[in-house]
């Protein structure tokens, strides 16, 4: 118990000295949305994931590190929303609508991390011609056979954004998402889908008043 | 942008409605799925269809699959001649549903398997030969199936292999099994601490009906008693999986969960108050069984049980020397060649 207490003073002690700052600042910019396209693999089965990333709030954030080098992250919100499929053959077709939040950190050189939640519905389509037989034993082909289920998304991602260093408006990334689709069978479904994709910056596609904040920080203080 | 959904959405639709043209031939794959009550269950015919013979596996559990019976070795041997078709039950494998737990027992899976011969019928040929092939928990449900109306005209004939009708009757039997193995191999020296606890566990037996978490752990004491005899070689479930997984395009996830949720289903109980024994005297069918000697899941006894009492003419008892409870894959070779001696005489 008092090493539970002391790891909890310990982190609270950090990180009140860790979150100080030395100056920020509050702005509102028009930005406009990013779009995505990626290659949706589920370990080996194909794929297209299209999304929309509109921007909620960022936050510039430089840090005078030891000997007065200067760090400087940017940490990015956006809701997003993305249009999936992927095809497991003799399995399913799963065509799925997502909304989530994107939580994506870049660093000063271009690398980033992304993490995001998304809420969404899916619809299968079963993977091989579905029948039905009624009462009297008539057997019939039931068309576009498959199932609606409500999905959990979790991802976390890396990337490489070019607009930082070589000034163009691109992002390359590679995400693993792990999908929860229920009620599945009265259980749950679970399934690792992985994005190779591009993130195209527009100029200004889908404009929208985002909060930008200016955080600096000297972390090591005289 | 449009554009590309719209072509997507095409694509979707139209491989979707597109009519399947059905062709007999000596070495098909084909999947489909036969929808009833809530589940859709996946069936993959695979071999010679020309034969107009079709050997049906029903799989164990409740809630394996039959992805794990579909071996190289059965593709080579069986399929060659006729067709092989592997059926994921309800909840089970590839199979696919939302809500359906209330659906999930044996009356409802029974009016599965006679959807699912009615399809193969349908796609096949009124006049196509089906043979059922049961596998443990498949004993149950093909017991259900044969001893049901007149359904066991619908097919040519039945072969259980490992398999259970009576659960009750099943716990016996492995108490005296694992009972006798267990003298036996203390007094030869063999495994001897290990056998004792199994010993110690079924002399602590109550007498009468065992609840479900007492044969589950009888269960468990059954399936590692085989591994303690060298003639048996052990399934090879992780080699199976690694060879077959992306070949045959297993959906992993949703044979892990459906087999998860199953073991923990109402079903598990109910299955406990079914005794068929007494109904099989109403069966006429050519039957065959396959018990594997080491077999304490399902001992061999089950399978005597069966042939002296249905009203048979043609009955055939198989016992495999160096199997356990899997005998397809631990006596392949016989278990091949006494399935395909069984079709030729009775399609």
């Amino acid at each position: 118990m008092r090493i539970i207490g002391f790891i909890f003073f310990f982190v609270f002690v950090i990180q009140s000295v860790y979150s100080q700052e030395d100056s920020s600042r509050l702005s509102h910019e028009m930005k406009a949305s990013n779009v995505k396209l990626a290659y949706n693999s589920s370990i080996v089965y194909p794929g297209v994931r299209m999304g929309l990333e509109i921007p909620l709030k960022s936050i510039v954030l430089s840090r005078t590190k030891r000997k007065g080098k200067q760090e400087v992250f940017l940490k990015d919100r956006f809701i997003t929303g993305n249009v999936s499929w992927y095809h497991h053959p003799t399995f399913h077709d799963n065509v799925y609508a997502t909304l989530g939040y994107s939580m994506r950190r870049t660093g000063d050189r271009g690398w980033f991390t992304e993490f995001s939640p998304e809420l969404g519905y899916s619809r299968t389509f079963l993977g091989g011609t579905t029948y039905q037989v009624d009462e009297k034993g008539s057997v019939s082909v039931r068309r576009m056979a498959g199932y609606n289920y409500a999905l959990v998304s979790l991802g976390c991602g890396l990337g490489y954004d070019l607009s930082v260093v070589q000034s163009r408006p691109f992002s390359v990334y590679y995400k693993f998402n792990v999908l929860l689709l229920f009620p599945y069978n009265s259980t749950y479904y679970i399934r690792p889908a992985m994005e190779l994709g591009i993130i195209y910056k527009t100029a200004k596609f889908l404009r929208v008043n985002a909060n930008q904040k200016h955080i600096s920080k000297n972390k090591f203080k005289a | 942008m449009k554009q590309l959904l719209f072509s997507i959405f095409l694509l979707l639709m139209v491989s979707s409605c597109q009519k399947e043209k059905i062709k007999l031939g000596k070495n098909v794959s084909e999947t489909f799925y036969v929808e009833n009550k809530g589940a859709s269950m996946r069936v993959l015919v695979e071999g010679n269809t020309s034969s107009k013979t079709v050997l049906l596996f029903i799989h164990g559990g409740p809630g394996s699959s039959s992805y794990f019976y579909n071996s190289d070795y059965i593709s080579d041997n069986i399929e060659d001649k006729y067709a092989v078709a592997y059926w994921d039950h309800r909840n089970a494998g590839a199979s696919q549903g939302a809500g359906n737990a209330d659906y999930f027992n044996l009356p409802t899976m029974t009016e599965d398997l006679e959807k699912v011969i009615q399809v193969l019928k349908f796609r096949y040929g009124s006049d196509i030969s089906i043979f059922l092939l049961a596998h443990s928990f498949g004993g149950m449900l093909s017991t259900s199936f044969v001893t049901k109306g007149n359904n066991q005209n619908l097919i040519k004939g039945w072969i259980i292999c490992s398999a259970s009708h009576n659960y009750p009757l099943n716990d016996d039997y492995t108490r005296h099994a694992l009972s006798f193995y267990a003298n036996q191999q203390i007094a030869l020296g063999n495994n001897s601490s290990q056998w004792q606890e199994i010993l110690d566990f079924v002399i602590g037996l109550p007498a009468g009906v065992l609840d479900l978490e007492t044969a589950n752990q009888l269960n468990s004491y059954a399936a590692e008693a085989e591994s303690y005899f060298s003639e048996v070689s052990p399934f090879p479930m992780v080699d199976v999986i690694k060879a077959n997984a992306i070949r045959q395009n297993y959906a992993i996830t949703s044979t892990f969960l459906n087999l998860k949720f199953s073991q923990s289903a109402n079903i598990q109980d109910e299955l406990r108050n079914y005794d068929f024994s007494n109904a099989l005297a109403g069966v006429s069918l050519p039957v065959m069984t396959l018990y594997g000697k080491y077999d304490f899941i399902c001992p061999p006894a089950l399978g005597n049980d069966v042939i002296s009492r249905i009203n048979s003419t043609d009955t055939f008892s198989v016992i495999l020397p160096n199997s356990g409870h899997i005998g397809m894959y631990q006596d392949q070779a016989i278990f091949c060649q006494r399935v395909n001696e069984f079709i030729l005489q009775f399609k």
